[in-house]
């Protein structure tokens, strides 16, 4: 006979595995998502070479921040033109946590995505005055800001020079190439759950958090919002202090993993509009879009196919990604991972459920979901 | 989300533009007869001398840069000289067999980013399995490229970046940063002095050739970049002690830059009398024009590595006479025996004088004498002998710094090593103005084809009416 208690995991272990085949299996995206995290935690088993292991680092560092970008200015709606802010304030901290006071990366990091998320609290500040173009000016001048303050500082924050020798995320291995392989798995130790995380927060159809719905409402109307109840002011400065978060701990690891920080390179205008380019050209207000983007746009045509593959200088490198964005941008508006997810999926028109592309009913409410336009009949104008 | 997409797009197009623009402003800077494959591939397209039938193998030399701009472009320009020298000799010879030099191009992207920066050094090292690396001239960047070469313990000769913890990092961990020596320029400081001659030689002439009795005003505009802080730190203590001139202000505009108007404005109300540039990235160019298009009655001497090379008359339309500034190289100049047929050599090949961080050439030449004298490619024994190296090249003699030296690696700076010169346009030609014995008594040295500084026409009649 069964103890209880193991009946009950059975039922437990089955449930899940029913919940897997039906809800991530049955969806195209989802399995290609599900790949591709396969694919990255096997990567260094097909290639560890250094040189492409630091890019898939890069381009993890980059997807955290893009998508922290994408939960405040896509999900949220508050336009943020100095994300760099974040990233360069955790930056910062985490450097002269470990320069001065000796401290892991493994507590510089997140207490530098503590101290962006202050930073992003500060910032919501004029944010709950602003909209729309003028909070993105407001937002595009603190990394200005910020710039001045460590040029103020400049005993501690050394200035232009800005900070060196910081501890590395990994060292215990003679070979720096084995020191990568370990360093590329903490990069994904650090972007997998905190895209899981933004994920889930962002999500609108979650039953555990309800900040999705929340965001979304506030992103297409605050007023109505606001009068359905919601305490708008409250969520907008959650939706900067995660935003901040996640962007910082970006910026602590960035600061781990190339060991020196400056104004130009974790607080430049360029980082800023970098990470926005990046997310519109994956799919703005998608997560996986920012993602998509980075590891696309970032990762494989900046970093691989210009540089390795074709070979060419910095200039034309950047004309040529002007150029693909360009085309991107008119043909695909929702971005290139929107643009396939929407060729690869249907959303039934009843439950709002995603299926896979080739079925003709819904998985869960059987709802038709190639619906057939019926021919318009034109009004006999002659009969009348 | 559509009025988010509204909002976005134009923004997202700006910055594309932008940055191709910021790509595009050095058109000016490629040099005519370079063959377009040279400016747009990473690898070496040019065709070498044919390889002696002995040549064991080849020695790979990583050569980084930003090579959109002038200075990465000069790394690799002064690496060719140098492959094609060397190869068409036999090679460099290891225990008896030669070797032949291949060059690998490496385009950084320092002046934008980092990170770039540091991929493109791992690539070279790990990919491209060069066995060398030089170049790098961004100082935050090279601190970071460097940390990548000491990983894989290859040896990198710096020549571009002049701060001077790159050297100091030797002392204080040897076994790690010994691979690092620095080519060229010399140490931040050391810039400095050469800046304050420049000006002690503007000041004497400007008070002899006008009359003018009144303390000079001295305004620096220094680019936003590591290695010119503690230069404008040394300026603002040294200029008033040493030269009694009055500093009015420091301006600091981002090396790339596109239009520092705003800045020569206020300068120009400052009152200044001289105006001390400290520009080492394409910012220079549109200083230059816009001085003299803006008519400010003003000297320009300093140090800007865009006015080191012949398309600066170009790019400024002329409007960059009598800008003085450090240089190294100059046509007709004999900084050493080798110097007037290096620079009429590379003026021959690439329309060009070479600028400071053509110091690849040397770098080549001293690396080919110390493999040589290891008679292996062992780091640690090549090192060795770089340590000993005493190499007479076209733009010094080179010489390190000791071990026991706060700095070690570093070039040795003063008379009978490295000097540097100074340069001054004066109607499409690049003169030498310093060291002058005519003016300025320094440890009597007066290279072979060094003329009188020139008061700028405008700066000269400001101060007749004053």
């Amino acid at each position: 006979m069964v103890h209880p208690s193991r009946k009950r995991d059975y039922k437990l272990i089955s449930r899940l595995i029913r919940d897997f085949n039906g809800d991530v299996l049955t969806v195209p995206g989802r399995v290609i998502a599900l790949i591709f995290v396969f694919v990255l935690l096997l990567f260094p088993l097909a290639n560890n070479d250094p040189h492409i292991l630091r890019i898939l680092i890069m381009a993890n560092i980059y997807v955290v921040f893009a998508v922290s970008w994408d939960l405040l200015s896509g999900y949220t709606g508050q336009m943020n033109l100095g994300h760099a802010l974040f990233f360069g304030v955790a930056a910062y901290v985490a450097a002269l946590l470990n320069i001065h006071y000796g401290l892991d990366p493994w507590l510089t990091i997140p207490i530098g995505g503590v101290a962006a998320a202050i930073a992003g609290l500060l910032v919501c500040l004029p944010a709950l005055r602003l909209r729309g173009p003028y909070l993105a000016l407001v937002t595009l001048a603190l990394p200005f800001v910020a710039v001045a303050i460590v040029l103020l500082f400049k005993s501690t924050t050394n200035g232009d020079m800005g900070l060196y020798g910081i501890g590395r995320i990994f060292s215990s291995f003679e070979d720096p190439r084995d020191n990568m392989i370990v360093t590329y798995f903490f990069s994904l130790v650090m972007m997998l759950p905190s895209v899981l995380i933004m994920w889930k927060l962002t999500d609108a159809r979650s039953s555990i958090v309800r900040l999705g719905i929340i965001f979304h409402a506030i992103r297409e109307d605050e007023i109505a919002a606001r009068a359905c109840g919601i305490n708008t002011v409250r969520y907008k400065f959650i939706a900067f202090a995660v935003g901040g978060f996640f962007a910082g701990i970006a910026g602590g690891f960035y600061a781990h993993f190339l060991r020196v920080v400056n104004p130009q390179d974790t607080l430049g205008v360029f980082l800023s509009f970098e990470v926005i380019m990046y997310t519109v050209f994956g799919g703005i207000c998608s997560i996986y879009g920012a993602v998509a983007g980075v590891y696309f746009a970032r990762a494989f045509v900046w970093d691989y196919l210009l540089t390795d593959v074709v070979e060419v200088d910095v200039g034309i490198k950047r004309m040529s990604l002007a150029i693909i964005m360009v085309l991107v941008l008119l043909f695909m508006p929702q971005g290139i991972a929107v643009w396939i997810r929407d060729k690869i999926e249907k959303t039934c028109p009843r439950c709002k459920l995603n299926n896979a592309f080739f079925r003709r009913n819904c998985r869960a409410c059987g709802a038709e979901l190639h619906v057939v336009k019926k021919k318009s009949i034109a009004p006999d104008m002659s009969s009348g | 989300m559509k009025r988010l997409a509204f909002l976005l797009t134009p923004i997202l197009v700006l910055a594309l533009v932008l940055g191709g623009l910021a790509c595009g402003d050095d058109d000016d800077d490629k040099a005519p007869t370079q063959p377009p494959t040279a400016t747009t591939q990473p690898t070496d397209t040019s065709t070498p001398p044919p390889p002696p039938p002995t040549a064991a193998g080849t020695i790979k030399i990583g050569i980084i840069g930003p090579m959109e701009f002038v200075q990465g472009e000069h790394h690799w320009y002064g690496a060719q000289m140098a492959r094609d020298e060397i190869n068409a000799a036999g090679g460099i010879s290891v225990a008896g067999e030669m070797y032949l030099i291949e060059l690998e191009r490496a385009d950084s992207n320092e002046l934008f980013s980092t990170a770039d920066a540091v991929t493109a050094m791992e690539r070279l090292i790990t990919a491209d399995n060069a066995d060398f690396v030089m170049g790098g001239i961004r100082s935050e960047a090279v601190l970071a490229m460097q940390d990548v070469a000491m990983d894989y313990k290859t040896i990198f000769l710096g020549c571009g970046a002049s701060e001077a913890e790159l050297c100091a990092r030797v002392k204080q961990d040897y076994d790690r940063y010994k691979y690092w020596f620095r080519v060229t320029p010399f140490s931040g400081l050391n810039l400095v002095k050469n800046v304050l001659f420049e000006l002690g030689i503007a000041g004497a002439i400007i008070t002899q050739g006008t009359g003018f009795e009144g303390p000079l005003k001295v305004a620096v505009l220094a680019e936003e970049a590591a290695w010119s802080e503690p230069v404008v730190g040394a300026l603002n203590a040294f200029v008033p002690a040493k030269l009694g001139m009055e500093i009015v202000g420091v301006w600091k505009p981002s090396a790339t830059a596109t239009d520092v108007s705003t800045e020569l404005s206020a300068i120009e109300n400052s009152g200044a009398h001289i105006v001390v540039p400290i520009l080492s990235g394409p910012v220079g160019i549109p200083y230059g024009k816009q001085l003299g298009e803006l008519e400010i009655p003003v000297a320009s001497v300093g140090i800007n590595v865009e006015a080191q090379k012949v398309g600066f008359w170009d790019a400024t339309g002329g409007y960059g006479n009598y800008m003085t500034d450090l240089n190294f190289y100059a046509q007709g100049v004999a900084v050493t025996e080798k110097s007037v047929a290096f620079v009429d050599a590379f003026i021959e090949k690439f329309d060009e004088i070479p600028t400071y961080n053509a110091g690849t050439y040397e770098a080549i030449l001293l690396l080919k004498g110390a493999i040589e004298r290891a008679g292996t490619l062992d780091t640690d024994a090549v090192v060795a002998e770089l340590e000993k190296t005493d190499m007479i090249g076209p733009g010094a003699r080179i010489v390190f710094t000791g071990n026991d030296t706060p700095e070690p690696h570093d070039i040795t700076y003063g008379p009978g090593y490295a000097t540097a010169i100074a340069t001054q346009w004066q109607d499409g030609e690049m003169k030498c103005i310093w060291p002058n014995l005519g003016v300025d008594e320094w440890e009597g040295i007066m290279y072979d084809g060094t003329v009188m500084w020139q008061i700028p026409p405008l700066l000269a009649q400001r101060l007749s009416s004053e």
